[in-house]
């Protein structure tokens, strides 16, 4: 492979664009390939099969071929609401996974990008923020904050649009005043019962990193078994 | 679907070219059995050996540490190889797992 061909991957990956390496395994030759553009004609024989491993996200030897395929799949968009302590221990694991990270928190003082670098940091509102950022049912919420104010509309986005993980930080009464706040706002038992509060997987302990390794083995549990 | 903890790889290979290193980028492309790491895992290798990331579960990779050293030395640009249980180098290097793994070695040109 040659140096441009690693810059370009990397270029790819910054983007957070699909795409996958073509690597003739008998020539070393190596193309990629992005949905936008078109296929080389050189894999045209191959381009059902190329397309195939493209879609399924699999990588592997096309059968009766020296190409090598390699996918990368985009990453899946957190959403953390509040730039507390517990986030900083979470974007510290999260960032091993294929997660994109968005942390939302209005308090400036809070949500400085010195506290979170490499991280968009949207110092607004969650109505606000997320007018800035597409979310659909492959996001996932984790709610920090423990403030109704901040928390419970980013909740009710998360509900309205159908987040396969949906995670409120609270102990047992926060959340059952929670969910009370919901129902009055007319959501469903079944909708509230998607959430899952006090957040995260019980491991037993108290600390900000300990906090936030239960929420991580949560998140990637739920994706998972998505 | 390539993993994150192999995309960064591929950043660091990039890194590593930029202060003046050989690199040897070793991909999993085929399993058979079991294997300890899947499709698409890889690890990086300079001309001194020094390496990064991961092939197998340890069962393999101070071969194909060699071969990569080997490949740079002969200034060679690819190499694919495969360690199978029947192979003679399996007393060395075998996957204690039973599995079967082939690797492609690329050198990155720059």
């Amino acid at each position: 492979m040659n140096l441009k061909t690693l810059k370009s991957i990397i270029a790819n990956k910054r983007d957070n664009s699909e795409f996958a390496i073509i690597t003739n395994l008998s020539t070393g030759e190596v193309d990629l390939f992005e949905k936008k553009i078109e296929l080389n004609k050189k894999f045209e024989k191959y381009s059902k099969q190329i397309k195939d491993f493209f879609e399924k996200k699999k990588n592997g030897i096309i059968d009766n071929s020296d190409l090598f395929i390699e996918t990368f799949k985009q990453p899946t968009k957190v959403i953390i609401v509040g730039a507390v302590h517990i986030a900083q221990y979470l974007i510290d694991y999260i960032k091993n996974f294929n997660f994109k990270i968005y942390i939302i928190d209005p308090r400036g003082y809070f949500a400085s990008e010195k506290r979170f670098s490499n991280i968009d940091v949207i110092n607004k509102w969650p109505d606000e923020a997320f007018s800035e950022i597409k979310t659909d049912k492959a996001t996932a919420l984790i709610a920090l904050t423990h403030d109704p104010k901040i928390d419970d509309p980013a909740i009710k986005h998360a509900l309205n649009n159908n987040f396969y993980y949906i995670g409120a930080l609270g102990s047992n009464k926060t959340h059952s005043d929670r969910c009370n706040r919901l129902r009055e706002a007319g959501y469903n038992d079944k909708q509230i019962s998607l959430i899952h509060g006090p957040i995260g997987i019980k491991l037993g302990g108290k600390s900000a990193p300990e906090i936030a390794l239960s929420v991580i083995s949560q998140l990637v549990l739920i994706t998972n078994n998505r | 679907m390539t993993t994150p903890f192999d995309e960064k790889i591929l950043e660091e290979a990039y890194n590593w070219v930029d202060t003046n290193q050989k690199v040897v980028l070793a991909t999993v492309v085929h399993t058979w059995g079991s294997s300890p790491r899947k499709i698409g895992s890889k690890m990086i290798v300079n001309e001194k050996g020094d390496f990064s990331g991961s092939v197998s579960g340890g069962c393999v990779e101070s071969a194909v540490i060699g071969e990569c050293i080997e490949l740079i030395k002969n200034n060679k640009s690819f190499k694919k190889l495969e360690f199978k249980v029947s192979n003679e180098k399996a007393w060395d290097v075998g996957l204690a797992c039973g599995g079967e793994i082939s690797i492609f070695l690329e050198q990155i040109k720059t």
